[in-house]
């Protein structure tokens, strides 16, 4: 299965989209499993290091959304 | 907080009410209620659903929308079929939690009050007696609230704006399947302004709604967002009111930027194509012509009126109503009822928008506990404290609970297993499956755990801690554990819910999301919320109507107050005016209001004193004052700016060249002092948006109408010969004022609309003052030979950048305070601690500074009620100053100006962070070039740690 | 920050930024799908990963 093999690396600021995500989840809403979402205070708090490590452990794609 | 609740009987008087409250039976115990939904799926019952404008159904058992507050399931007794022929009874076989109960009962509960506030709210308008747009009949005639729903991407049709609204989705009967047939996009709205509004032909609702204007043309700015240009749509009128703060820009907006078309008619009726559904409407433009146009879908911009069940109510608890049926307040208490004790906000206080509904409820609070200041903190209760264990230097042991969510999480995820995998990672001592994690027995249990084992860090794998956070961090807390050494994973809303049909992905991301929580965890340290000391003083920022307000409420709690005034006096502008729009007289109630200021021995007045700088910050500020050339230094712990404005200096319409033309305040000067000159007066017109809403000034003073319409109803009254002329572009007075103008037009004063494109022109004369304007019916130039000319010119904020910068508050283009959030914080200000009332926000008559100025002292007065208890968050950012090269980065970059440099000692001119003013958001852990800077509780190896954790198992 | 990644050889597809807010949750669907459905079409990544076993 291929759907195993893709880890999108998620970067939520905790006020707006993991809210969405929390939304998302009472809504019952589906999306592909293919995220894991590590929870930031502000999307100001994203830095460049965060993400090229994400990727040096194997990450498919790094998402950043505020 | 009791809901499903009605009040009964108030008996007993201000500071001794009774509450005689009648509690219907939710059916559903909100102590075992987790809010899954489970009950809902299979549920027989059906009935409207209001929150959706009834465009769609809903399950008898039901949450009332997402947010509510509790998000606890209800039934209606009255569609649930084993309540009302004791068949079904699947909620209660399908409820994990138990929670459902059949056979709660009404309940009657008694509470004392010292004060009451009632805030019933108010219904929207029924547009199905209007037989002439034909709501009820033409399937493509819908109100505002329904197409609100229709444009809400959660709504009846997910936001799809489509005709046929009212048609069911799936429609099962044959004629509704005819009529979802012809479904389509439509490509023209209209919105017909007014219904049930400024109309006592076909209703009884003589005043103005307030908000009808503004939401239509959001509306319509959205309607075309979701559709694109193709849409066209318009909006038909009587008057554009739209006097709130930044909502003319918006209309502004709307007309140029998104083509919506503004037509100013009232169209007579609707006619149905029988083929089409489509609207058939006729109307005469401004120039008498008649237009016919056809639009798919018609939104009638309903108002607001107060319910039969809210009259009755009033009536039965002697609360004196205006004609209307809104609650009967005075200018100078704006909250409070004809009933002593009794205060009121909201819509049942005059028609309003949100920002005047939050402000009202502050300004109603502060009122309330003003009544009540003597017995303050009489009956509170204090929660013993368990010491905290030091768990620093100590391996990290780590206990992980896995939470089932009765089905929620189980029903997909395979928790035994995630509790398994748990116990495999590093660190974790303890790994246990819970129902439910955040019920009682769980959470004692999780205590004893903790205390039995000597875990000093916790994993909860639940549902989203931006609800359970908290209350797993009191767990730990009461367990001896420092709140901080917790970790929260979201394995249900971002997990089995939005994965239920992959329960094997499922469980695989919940491991994933265990082993980075776990992870995470270990690194976690104790952190310390520091107390933070709140002088219990305020300093007021201006003595006009607003500060004074402000300054009284607060010292009638009890907190010393100090009202800075640049001038001799106290007042403000407020001394040059002669009556409020309900006719009070404006001075006798200000020299009150400043006799009980000055006589109250908690508020201190400088008067001819202005500011010099401020330094510090919330709790703890220290600012230079300067009495007459004398500088002292005052330390308070808030301030409240009430800086005002005033009336525009102007030279249009030759203003200053003669003295028959004056200002607005001018002749309010005139009839206060009840000069001669009025009486010799036999022609006189009013120039109203002198200065205002114009490119220079975008906005509307909100004011000037309505003072000018007073202003001729008593010319008038003086002398019913006089020929009184109001010019105008829209008049504008909102809520109950509206019966103001009605009241000038029946006593003919005659109202003469221009365009701003062609002003009237002013010419002095010998033995008169010539105004020529445009006649918006004749549409010839007419002069008017008038002896008295009156400009309502625009009130124009101090716009005082220097004060701005002492409380680091920011100033909008033209130079009015900007507010916290522009709805849902009116009287404060971003920065802790800096509150904002009267019209330095924006321009507002007496009776809303005197609310703003309650509601910034409410503000106000919840900061310093908790002053023995205010805390500091210990998720915030630090500076390891042997790192730190002080390059200011961190300094420039903050929102809320936490970091600075050190001045002093060993470390100086290396950057600290003030823990008060920091909050957490990271942006200058991210910016430090050196890495000095680490924020606690989402430290740099703290998020490492979850990427590597990621990657381990690849 | 893409324009690094793509200097490194890492597809810009697999870095996205977007701004949600809390109550867009159709929003907050649409980007996961999207983002999903590019990557997946791009298959796992190869550039610029530890190799646990040198």
């Amino acid at each position: 299965m291929t759907e195993k093999n893709i880890k999108i690396v998620s970067f939520l600021c905790n006020w707006c989209s993991y809210g969405a995500a929390d939304l998302a989840g009472v809504s019952r809403m589906e999306y592909p499993a293919d995220i894991r979402v590590i929870r930031i205070p502000c999307s100001g708090r994203m830095s460049p290091k965060f993400i090229l490590s994400a990727f040096r452990e194997g990450a498919d794609a790094v998402w950043v959304s505020g | 907080m009791l809901t499903l609740s009605e009040v009964q009987n108030i008996t007993g008087e201000k500071g001794n009410f009774q509450v005689e409250i009648l509690k219907k039976p939710r059916y559903v115990r909100e102590d075992r209620c987790i809010a899954c939904g489970a009950c809902t799926e299979k549920c027989p019952g059906k009935f409207e659903d209001g929150y959706n404008a009834d465009l769609k159904t809903r399950t008898a058992i039901y949450v009332e929308y997402p947010q509510a507050v509790p998000l606890k399931y209800a039934i209606n007794p009255a569609a649930c079929l084993k309540l009302t022929k004791d068949k079904c009874g699947t909620c209660q076989e399908v409820c994990p939690a138990d929670a459902i109960d059949y056979t709660m009962t009404e309940e009657t509960v008694t509470i004392d009050a010292g004060s009451i506030i009632l805030a019933p709210g108010f219904k929207p308008f029924d547009p199905s007696r209007f037989d002439n747009y034909q709501y009820s009949k033409f399937a493509n005639v819908v109100t505002s609230m329904e197409f609100e729903r229709m444009l809400s991407a959660t709504g009846p049709t997910m936001g799809h704006v489509t005709t046929f609204p009212k048609v069911p989705a799936n429609p099962k009967k044959k004629k509704d399947k005819l009529l979802a047939e012809k479904r389509k996009d439509p490509k023209k709205i209209a919105w017909f302004q007014c219904v049930g509004s400024r109309d006592v032909n076909k209703c009884d609702n003589p005043y103005c709604s307030s908000v009808c204007c503004m939401y239509a043309v959001k509306e319509a700015i959205i309607a075309k967002e979701h559709a694109g240009d193709g849409l066209d749509c318009s909006i038909f009128f009587m008057d554009m009111r739209t006097p709130g703060k930044e909502f003319e820009k918006y209309y502004q907006n709307a007309k140029d930027k998104h083509g919506i078309n503004f037509i100013r008619s009232r169209v007579h009726s609707v006619v149905e194509d029988a083929e089409t559904g489509d609207l058939h409407i006729q109307y005469a433009d401004e120039m008498g012509q008649i237009i016919r146009e056809t639009y798919d879908l018609i939104v009638l911009s309903v108002g607001l009126e107060i319910s039969c069940e809210t009259r009755a109510f009033a009536e039965k608890f002697n609360i004196d109503l205006t004609e209307s049926g809104f609650a009967k307040t005075g200018s100078f208490e704006p909250v409070a009822t004809s009933r002593d004790g009794i205060y009121v906000s909201g819509v049942f206080n005059n028609p309003k928008d949100i920002p005047e509904s939050v402000l009202d409820a502050s300004a109603a609070a502060s009122a309330a506990g003003d009544a009540l200041a003597e017995v303050r903190n009489t009956l509170t209760k204090e929660i013993p404290a368990v010491p905290e264990t030091n768990v620093i230097g100590d391996r990290p042991s780590i206990g992980v609970f896995i939470c089932d969510c009765g089905s929620n999480i189980a029903g997909v995820v395979d928790c035994p297993h995630v509790t398994e995998y748990a116990a495999t990672l590093p660190y974790v001592t303890v790994a246990e499956e819970t129902t439910y994690a955040c019920s009682q027995d769980a959470q004692d249990k999780m205590v004893e755990i903790i205390k039995e084992k000597g875990l000093n860090r916790i994993v909860v794998a639940a549902c989203t801690p931006k609800t359970h956070e908290p209350l797993f961090q009191e767990t730990l807390k009461s367990a001896g554990l420092n709140k901080y050494l917790f970790e929260m994973t979201n394995i249900r809303n971002h997990n089995s819910w939005v994965h239920k049909n992959n329960p094997d992905i499922a469980t695989e991301k919940a491991k994933d999301l265990v082993r980075m929580a776990v992870a995470k965890a270990g690194l976690a340290q104790p952190l310390k919320e520091e107390k933070i000391q709140v002088n219990a003083s305020v300093m007021v920022v201006g003595g006009g109507l607003a500060g004074l307000t402000a300054a009284r409420s607060l010292a009638s709690q009890g907190y010393e107050t100090h009202i800075i005034e640049k001038k001799d006096t106290l007042g403000g502008e407020a001394l040059k005016l002669w009556k409020t729009a309900q006719g009070e007289d404006v001075q006798e109630h200000l020299s009150a209001l400043i006799k009980e200021v000055q006589a109250n021995d908690k508020i201190v007045v400088h008067t001819n004193t202005t500011l010099e700088g401020v330094d510090g910050f919330v709790g703890n500020f220290t600012s230079t004052l300067n009495t007459d050339g004398k500088t002292t230094e005052l330390e308070h712990g808030l301030a409240v700016l009430a800086t005002g404005a005033k009336a525009l200096e102007t030279t249009e319409y030759s203003l200053g060249q003669d003295e028959r033309i004056i200002r607005t305040l001018d002749l309010d000067r005139l009839f206060r002092e009840n000069d001669p000159k009025l009486d010799q007066v036999q022609s006189a017109v009013f120039i109203q948006c002198v200065g205002s809403r114009e490119p220079e000034r975008p906005y509307c003073s909100r004011v000037c109408c309505t003072h000018s319409v007073e202003n001729a109803t008593a010319l008038k009254d003086k002398n019913p010969d006089m020929d009184v002329f109001i010019l105008y572009r829209d008049i504008r007075t909102y809520g109950e004022r509206e019966l103001l103008y009605k009241k000038a037009r029946e006593k003919g004063v005659i109202f003469i609309r221009y365009e701003v494109t062609d002003k009237p022109k002013v010419t002095v004369e010998k033995d008169f003052v010539a105004v020529t304007v445009k006649d918006h019916v004749l549409n010839q130039p007419v002069t008017i030979e008038a002896d008295l000319v009156t400009l309502a010119t625009a009130l124009v904020p101090r716009k005082d950048e220097r004060l701005a910068n002492f409380f680091k508050v920011p100033l909008n283009d033209e130079g009015f305070f900007v507010e916290k959030h522009a709805k849902l914080g009116p009287a404060e200000f971003a920065t802790d601690g800096v509150f904002v009332a009267g019209s330095g926000h924006y321009p507002k008559p007496v009776n809303e500074a005197i609310t703003q100025g309650r509601a910034a002292a409410s503000r106000a007065l919840t900061l310093l009620a908790k002053k023995d208890s205010l805390f500091t968050s210990g998720t915030i950012a630090s500076v390891d100053v042997q790192k730190c090269s002080a390059c200011g980065v961190c300094v420039s970059i903050c929102p809320y100006n936490a970091p600075s440099f050190m001045t002093e000692g060993r470390f100086e001119g290396k950057a600290d962070i003030n823990p008060v003013l920091c909050k957490g958001c990271g942006l200058c852990v991210a910016s430090c070039r050196s890495g000095a800077i680490h924020l606690r509780g989402f430290d740099t190896n703290q998020i490492f740690s979850q990427i590597f954790a990621l990657g381990e198992t690849g | 920050m893409g324009n690094l990644l793509e200097h490194m050889g890492v597809d810009r597809d697999r870095i996205h930024f977007s701004w949600i807010s809390s109550a867009e949750a159709t929003k907050f669907v649409d980007v996961v799908k999207e983002i999903s459905e590019k990557v997946r079409a791009l298959g796992p990544n190869k550039k610029f990963v530890k190799d646990y076993s040198k």
